[in-house]
């Protein structure tokens, strides 16, 4: 079993309790989510594509595939429409949230592609595609680490908070810069080694704030079918997916008021 | 910036970059062959193998390796638009796979190059605050090694190192760019700082024939003072035979 680089933060016996906030009555996860199914809750996958026949996955509402151009406007160009996933881990992602809210409509950003080149700004120019495009959650399994970009991530990242879209991010391994992981607006999220689907932590010693299944899981992958993968890549969709459920059953919320929500019912809640 | 200011700064980055050939550190491609080597140790692996980006962003060419199929796969190249390693260094995001062969695209692509099918892969994006360099990939990890559960944090510690060695070493492969951006992001004044960035994108890569001849000289120099004194004899010779035809 292998554990991605902050898990240890999330082991019984380094996890201290966080406070609860003393409202007249607890928040619990009966009433946080219930048996919300995340039903209509736009989430987009920013991602590799997402295969859409794939029985895990489910229907695709829709999404859009970004690819770089040096001649095109804003150097993106943007086809919308129905694409392939060119690796299995978007697909690998969108079973997590199917999973946890199974009605919640699916769409797949497509930014990671045939190369290299201007990866910054065709994730940043898919990021905001999302936000401009009515998305209520985002899963960000992806960063980048290049310290040019922190400003320009910074910039959506702040106008999604403000817009109430909840994107989710998961950490880099390292503690070196990774964006948008490690901005407060986000809802960052690294492996634990539980198993399950509705459990996970808050971190009271952020920058991570989040901790989820990652660890050994059975994720769909590519051609109908599903693989063992560790990372935080694979924590994040869960917070995603759990997110979904409570927007489902709380339209409307706020980033904050989500983290609040989330941080009461964590496992290690008091 | 005066137009005989960036003159002058131009043909001082030329300068540095064609020497910078000949001031590689000794011992590059060693010292990663010396971290894939320990990683493939350290985790009980088949393998362990260090691929890296080419200068397009398409490809990924294998570096170094140590293992099963090491002499097969160096020098093997594969785009960045499939597989776990592209998807590696795509996301910034390492992975580890437990059972590869389900992902029957990816067991082909490597089973046909390597002639090596591994059951797992653990692969970690070589990676630096300026850019994406490559992918460490370990296969196949022992399943009764005490540590496993810190594999993926312990392989972070390789691939930092090795990133930093990458890094080091291709400093010397533009030496002129490097000094003028490390000029630049120094630079409080803006306009200087823009002049300095243009400066070092205009700045091309060395001649080939210079980064040789460079590469000559740094061996002779590391040679004793018996060899080296021949060789400037040697230079010193063949310098006044071509003064004198000309």
């Amino acid at each position: 079993m292998s554990k991605p680089a902050w898990s240890w933060q999330f082991e019984r016996d380094k996890l201290s309790n966080v406070g609860a906030l003393g409202l007249p009555g607890p928040i619990t996860k009966e009433w946080a989510w219930g048996d919300s199914t995340g039903a209509g809750v736009k989430v987009a996958v920013v991602d590799s594509g997402i295969e859409a026949t794939h029985p895990a996955v489910g229907e695709v509402a829709g999404g859009v595939a970004l690819v770089y151009d040096p001649d095109a406007e804003g150097e993106v160009t943007m086809i919308e429409g129905p694409h392939e996933d060119l690796f299995g881990h978007g697909t690998a992602c969108a079973g997590i949230i199917r999973k946890a809210a199974p009605d919640v409509r699916l769409y797949s950003v497509r930014v990671l592609g045939s190369k290299l080149s201007g990866k910054g700004m065709v994730f940043a120019a898919g990021l905001r595609w999302a936000v401009d495009n009515g998305m209520q959650v985002v899963n960000l399994s992806l960063s980048t680490g290049k310290k040019e970009y922190f400003g320009t991530f910074h910039e959506i990242a702040d106008e999604a908070y403000f817009r109430n879209v909840m994107l989710v991010s998961a950490v880099n391994n390292v503690p070196k810069p990774s964006f948008p992981s490690l901005y407060s607006s986000v809802f960052s999220v690294a492996a634990h080694d539980g198993t399950d689907p509705f459990g996970f932590e808050y971190n009271p010693s952020p920058p991570v704030e989040f901790g989820a299944p990652g660890i050994d899981l059975e994720v769909p992958w590519l051609d109908g079918s599903s693989i063992v993968a560790t990372g935080n890549s694979f924590a994040a969709p869960h917070i995603a997916g759990l997110i979904a459920r409570i927007l489902g059953k709380h339209p409307g919320l706020t980033p904050f008021q989500v983290k609040t929500i989330l941080c009461a019912v964590a496992d290690n809640s008091e | 910036m005066t137009s005989h200011d960036r003159e002058l700064l131009t043909q001082l980055a030329r300068t540095a970059t064609d020497m910078g050939p000949g001031l590689v550190p000794e011992g590059h491609q060693e010292l990663l062959q010396c971290i894939t080597s320990a990683a493939q140790n350290l985790f009980g692996a088949a393998a362990c193998s260090l691929a890296l980006l080419d200068d397009d962003e398409e490809e990924l060419e294998f570096y170094v390796a140590s293992g099963a199929g090491a002499e097969d796969v160096v020098g093997m190249r594969m785009p960045v638009g499939r597989g776990i390693a592209g998807w590696v260094v795509s996301s910034g995001q390492p992975i580890a796979i437990e059972d590869v062969a389900k992902d029957k695209r990816f067991a082909v692509d490597v089973a046909q190059s390597t002639g090596y099918t591994p059951r797992s892969i653990l692969a970690m994006p070589l990676e630096t605050e300026r850019r994406m360099l490559g992918v460490i990939s370990v296969l196949d990890r022992s399943s009764d090694r005490p540590e496993t559960a810190r594999d993926i944090e312990l392989l972070s510690l390789f691939a930092g190192q090795a990133a930093l060695a990458i890094e080091n070493s291709r400093v010397f492969s533009n030496l002129g760019a490097a000094l003028l951006r490390a000029m630049a992001s120094a630079a409080d004044d803006g306009d200087l700082r823009r002049a300095l960035q243009e400066t070092a994108r205009d700045t091309g890569a060395p001649s080939s024939d210079l980064a040789e001849l460079a590469a000559h000289f740094r061996e002779l120099g590391m040679l004793g003072p018996e060899e080296r004194r021949a060789a400037t004899r040697l230079v010193g010779e063949f310098l006044s035979y071509v003064r004198r035809r000309r």
